[in-house]
């Protein structure tokens, strides 16, 4: 764990693994510590945005506990996947196994949401089986379509918006994934517990 | 009901409130006026909540009063030209009547002008804009001061500082640095000498705040501003004081801007 400077008004904290950063993100929600106004992990980070006002040494105590803890329960998520992707056979071969078997690990595990990024609303899902860890395309496509279901590394994701993408894709969803319209504007949030359900 | 009539958009006139705050860890940066003090300035001379929208304008913003409106321009020192109206000059609340036309003209100093109006615009339907009731709170009676654009910007050390050759800070301090025409609502690119970077790696993607300095691999600085990506895989060398971040925000491009360290 490491404590980085960021001006006055954040630190961003490094940690050895997205376990880490994990447990630190939710026991940083938990405490509620006075003055931090934004909570943002990533893959091995977790930047603390606070008012200028916040108890710096109450703050770098919590960041400091590594130690491991009990995830929130969180909310559980069904996502309905047509698994109808561009990248399912290729992604069969790469894990060794028969499509049916790619679409039956997909859904087989439940997922949780370690961070948002790249655009609003497209969560970094951990929990995808390593068999499926494949790499991403070594071209990234110009257009992704909004909903397509996709993996690539360890993570597993949705995309909420339509985008450049380099993430292997498996299928598509309905579901609405960002909506700004909405008092909370992401369907996943970081925390959350999410399963795949073939439709 | 319709207020004001836009008659030409012009130079990225837009529609800008004080954006959200929040939402960074869903993946979404705060959007919203690129120079917050501005608009919140101008809110405050018309009499409304800070945080309502008023108009952004680079230049060439017309418009026209459906009828009587408090208005007032901020930002940016820029030429106004008012027709079947009373003048309005930069920085108080100026009462139009219905049929009065305002053109945002050339800016002088900054990137962006802003245009508020009592009552805040509560809905853009195409080039109709309504705005809202009546705050009921009293508009400013002395007009505001124009603050100096062209001053140093302080910047402390960021992150990944120690990605870069060994001081790479005074290197940013001791610029010189120009605002490219590349520069938009995301970021104010900087050209000027190269930072050095020490360490090639490639860096997980991280959370970023509003005046981040991210160094891509040309080298070149890019300092976030309001529709900043929520996370980024290019080390930041430093970042802006939260209380400057206004001043690059309004350096338009072609000039300079000057970085001091926080004494």
């Amino acid at each position: 764990m490491r404590i980085l400077p960021y001006g006055p008004r954040a630190s961003l904290v490094e940690y050895d693994s997205i376990e880490e950063v994990m447990a630190a993100s939710a026991r940083l929600r938990r405490a509620g510590v006075a003055g931090v106004r934004e909570i943002v992990p990533a893959a091995r980070t977790v930047l603390v945005v606070h008012d200028g006002g916040v108890d710096r040494a109450v703050l770098d105590a919590v960041l400091a506990d590594v130690a491991p803890v009990e995830l929130d329960h969180g909310d559980l998520v069904e996502i309905g996947v047509v698994y109808d992707g561009a990248d399912l056979a290729e992604v069969a071969s790469l894990a060794g196994w028969s499509v049916d078997d790619v679409v039956a690990r997909h859904q087989a595990v439940e997922y949780r949401v370690a961070f948002c990024g790249f655009v609003p609303g497209f969560a970094y899902l951990v929990g995808l089986p390593a068999e499926l860890h494949v790499p991403r395309l070594a071209t990234p496509r110009p257009r992704v379509d909004a909903g397509s279901v996709a993996i690539a590394g360890e993570w597993a994701g949705v995309y909420p918006s339509a985008s450049p993408g380099g993430w292997r894709l498996l299928g598509h969803t309905d579901a609405v994934m960002w909506d700004e319209a909405r008092a909370r504007p992401s369907l996943l949030e970081p925390g959350m517990r999410v399963r795949f359900v073939a439709r | 009901m319709t207020a004001l009539d836009v008659l030409a958009w012009g130079i990225a006139g837009s529609v800008r409130d004080t954006g959200r705050r929040g939402l960074a860890h869903l993946g979404r940066s705060r959007g919203g006026a690129v120079d917050l003090a501005s608009l919140e300035l101008g809110n405050r001379l018309v009499g409304n909540p800070v945080h309502v929208a008023g108009l952004e304008s680079s230049g060439g913003l017309v418009l026209r009063t459906r009828r009587p409106v408090l208005v007032a321009v901020t930002g940016s020192p820029c030429d106004v030209t008012v027709v079947d109206g009373p003048p309005l000059g930069w920085g108080a609340p100026v009462a139009l009547p219905s049929d009065a036309t305002v053109r945002i003209g050339r800016l002088h100093g900054g990137a962006r002008s802003y245009v508020c109006v009592r009552g805040g615009v509560v809905a853009v339907d195409g080039d109709r804009l309504d705005v809202g009731a009546d705050p009921g709170t009293e508009a400013a009676s002395q007009p505001a001061v124009p603050p100096r654009l062209e001053v140093p910007v302080r910047v402390w050390p960021g992150p990944r500082l120690d990605w870069f050759a060994r001081g790479a800070l005074d290197a940013l301090v001791a610029g010189p640095w120009t605002v490219s025409v590349t520069s938009d609502r995301v970021g104010v690119r900087l050209d000027g000498p190269s930072l050095v970077r020490v360490r090639h790696g490639e860096l997980p993607s991280e959370g970023m705040v509003e005046g981040a300095i991210q160094v891509p691999p040309d080298g070149r600085p890019i300092v976030m501003l309001a529709d900043h990506p929520a996370t980024g895989g290019y080390p930041v060398v430093a970042v802006v004081d939260p209380a400057d971040l206004w001043l690059v925000a309004q350096r338009p491009p072609g000039s300079e801007v000057r970085f001091t360290r926080p004494r």
